[in-house]
């Protein structure tokens, strides 16, 4: 109760703040928390602090989308990903991939400025999933963002300018390296590192938004002799993974940040018996002080590498009658996990795509029930596993509906042949998976669902050849928006599944698109532009020939 | 004749057992190669080297190719990251066996 009430008077002291200072220019603790209610603007990355990626907007809806054109396309001048998500405040588009950030007038498309940064190539040695940035967050008239030397940048949202650049004290060379769109909440700059294919011990770093100093430092994994070290075996929590490398989500109200820590390193379980506290978690804490709330873990020991970094979607759901405050996970793992956003209890847990690796949950011990599979993979037996590493869905956020209450999930039908040899003692630094893999892939290797979030079940599904790997926004206009590894995107009917409209773009789509209006006029933003570890590896050859490039495209009604 | 016969045979069967030693010698590089690849280089050129075109496809390197490749692998090139001081020559031995056992020519 004291936090709520502090959370209240540090809102409403940057309401003050801003309106003394920076009136023009405020993206101010208060307008990042109406974020989900101010449609005209996307602030955070989710489209609000809830990350429901939902949009009140509905000049474009299921009966006027048919007439949805392009206004502009804007060029990264860039081959590698484009899987940023793009913001938006008064018409302005700020958008980052690895080495640029650009912002560009919404409505005409014109560039207003760009900055390239420069970081050293030998980072990407250690680079596991593309070369890529997943976006920006925007406070106080800064554009904050990180670069793959796990810098963080702030620069000037009107010039570009650098205001200030704060670099997490680690070591690429040991395998950290930073792609995540970092979360401002309460005035503090949360950002999150990867690196869990390369032994690196995890942790979220908090930044003071207006300075860049260092607050804080929150290690995902103990250290030795510290609580929870005695769920890893011998000296392997040092180099035991668990990665932050997908922005959480925050509740101003409890003044709560939830973010979801990834696998265990290596991804062979054989050298690393125990729980390995805490991957595969979800941790709620203060973004001023770092303070861990709560943490509940997912897959305790996971030898499969169902990276738990999953979106956490904020709603409030009636549950046996009770409207309850929850955070929602679709995990790698394939199930989908609902949890009293205030106390982490895991409120259900229902799969939502096929697996073989769990029979269900077990409530009691709040523990996923191990098949034979699982106990067979860590004895060193080969074993068919789903879903594969590539998971039930990947990092690719989905959305929800407050209207339909139905997530918008991509998610993966893909399974593996999967044998971990004897471990070898994992390098920091050094890729350290140490397990044999053969991918399993059907003819549909992916669907579009509408899930129930209380079942798991979907309510409809499109099968895709070839999965997608961009993120979900659905709109109160009744459409769900998404793209394919083959550049359509596609507007869908968010109750039934009918694909209402199409547009090719010029590349592949691995990004989020978001929506937005300026002068009565609802725009819609996706970037297009093929990469990403899925589309080099997994996907391929399926995706051969799809061209590279990055653009960013705007849609808007034909005459408006 | 006879004599430079067996001489000959002998000659045929010694460079028949160095030929036959090479070509193991060379499955053994290619083996190890593919191990530093899969750690390495799988990420951005795809699973066995089969990639969807986005990166450049190894296998098109040519059998003369190898200080091309030598020099993009040591110095790096764009978004390909130098690997001097952390692949060791032998390293890039067995990496250019196995692209060279995998080669489109
Ligand atoms: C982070 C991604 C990445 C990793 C990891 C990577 N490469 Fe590359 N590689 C690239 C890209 C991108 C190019 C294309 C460079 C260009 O021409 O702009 C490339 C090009 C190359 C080329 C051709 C360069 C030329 O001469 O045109 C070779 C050879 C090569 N890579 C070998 C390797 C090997 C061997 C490894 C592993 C030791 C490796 N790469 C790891 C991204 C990567």
């Amino acid at each position: 109760m004291r936090d709520d009430k502090h959370t209240g008077f540090a809102i409403l002291a940057s309401i003050l703040a801003a309106g003394i200072s920076s009136a023009a220019f405020a993206q101010s603790a208060a307008d990042l928390v109406n974020d989900n209610k101010n449609p005209k603007n996307v602030l955070t990355y989710g489209m609000g602090y809830n990350a429901q990626r939902y949009s009140t907007l509905k000049q474009v809806n299921r009966d006027t989308v048919k007439d949805l054109v392009p206004a502009w396309a804007y060029s990264m001048t860039d081959q590698t990903g484009l899987e940023a998500q793009p913001l938006v405040h008064d018409g302005i588009i700020y958008i980052t991939n690895h080495n640029r950030t650009a912002a560009v007038d919404g409505v005409t498309g014109k560039e207003i400025w760009r900055v390239v940064h420069e970081y050293p190539p030998e980072v990407l040695r250690v680079v596991c999933c593309g070369i890529v940035n997943r976006g920006a967050a925007i406070y106080n008239g800064k554009i904050i963002r990180t670069t793959l030397d796990n810098t963080t940048v702030a620069l000037d949202a009107k010039t570009g300018k650098e205001v200030w650049k704060t670099k997490a004290d680690v070591d690429f060379n040991k395998g950290y390296s930073m792609t995540v769109a970092p979360l401002v909440a309460n005035g503090v700059v949360v950002v999150g590192v990867a690196g869990a294919e390369f032994g690196i011990r995890g942790f979220l770093d908090g930044y003071d938004a207006e300075t860049g100093a260092k607050l804080w430092r929150k290690h995902t994994i103990p250290a030795k002799g510290e609580k929870g070290s005695e769920t890893w075996e011998g000296d392997s929590a040092e180099t035991g993974g668990g990665s932050t490398w997908v922005t959480g989500s925050y509740d101003p109200e409890l003044d709560l940040v939830f973010w979801g820590t990834g696998n265990p390193a290596p991804w062979n379980p054989r050298g690393r018996r125990g729980d390995n506290l805490h991957t595969n978690s979800i941790l709620a804490f203060k973004p001023k002080t770092g303070d861990v709330v709560w943490a509940s873990q997912t897959d305790p020991f996971d030898p499969f590498d169902h990276d738990g970094v999953n979106a956490l979607v904020q709603a409030d759901l009636t549950i046996n009658g009770q409207v309850k405050k929850v955070v929602m996970q679709a995990h790698r793992d394939g199930y989908l996990y609902v949890l009293e956003r205030a106390t982490g209890a895991f409120l259900n847990v229902n799969k939502f795509v096929d697996m073989n690796w769990s029979s269900g949950w077990d409530a009691k011990s709040n523990r996923p029930i191990l098949t034979e599979v699982s106990f067979k993979a860590i004895a060193g037996e080969k074993v068919e596993v789903w879903p594969s590493l590539s998971g039930g869905t990947n990092w690719h956020p989905m959305s929800y509906s407050p209207v339909e209450n139905l997530l918008y999930i991509n998610t993966f039908n893909l399974g593996m042949n999967y044998y971990a040899p004897p471990p070898e003692k994992a390098v920091a630094g050094q890729r350290t998976l140490h397990v044999e893999l053969t991918p399993i892939k059907p003819e549909f290797q992916g669907h579009l669902k509408a899930v129930d979030p209380l079942t798991g079940k979907a309510k409809w599904e499109i099968p895709f050849k070839v999965a997608n790997t961009a993120g979900t926004m659905n709109t109160a206009g009744g459409l769900v928006f998404t793209g394919q590894l083959t550049g359509e995107f596609i507007a869908v009917n968010s109750s039934d599944g009918k694909i209402l409209w199409k547009f090719q773009t010029p590349s592949g789509i691995i990004s989020q698109p978001v929506t937005w209006e300026k002068d009565g006029v609802q725009y819609v933003t996706v970037g297009s532009g093929i990469g990403g570890v899925y589309a080099m590896r997994t996907a391929a050859p399926d995706v051969a020939g799809v061209p590279t490039g990055s653009t960013l495209w705007t849609f808007k009604l034909h005459g408006k | 004749m006879k004599r430079l016969c067996v001489a000959g045979l002998l000659l045929c069967a010694g460079s028949l057992f160095a030929v036959g030693a090479r070509a193991q010698d060379q499955a053994d590089l290619a083996k190890a190669g593919f191990k530093i690849y899969d750690n390495n280089c799988a990420q951005c050129h795809g699973d066995r080297l089969v990639g969807s075109g986005i990166t450049f496809d190894l296998r098109r390197l040519k059998a003369d190719e190898r200080p091309r490749f030598e020099n993009s692998v040591l110095n790096g090139k764009n978004q390909m990251p130098p690997w001097r001081n952390v692949l060791k020559p032998a390293d890039l031995d067995a990496i250019w066996a196995y692209i060279r056992a995998n080669a489109n020519e």
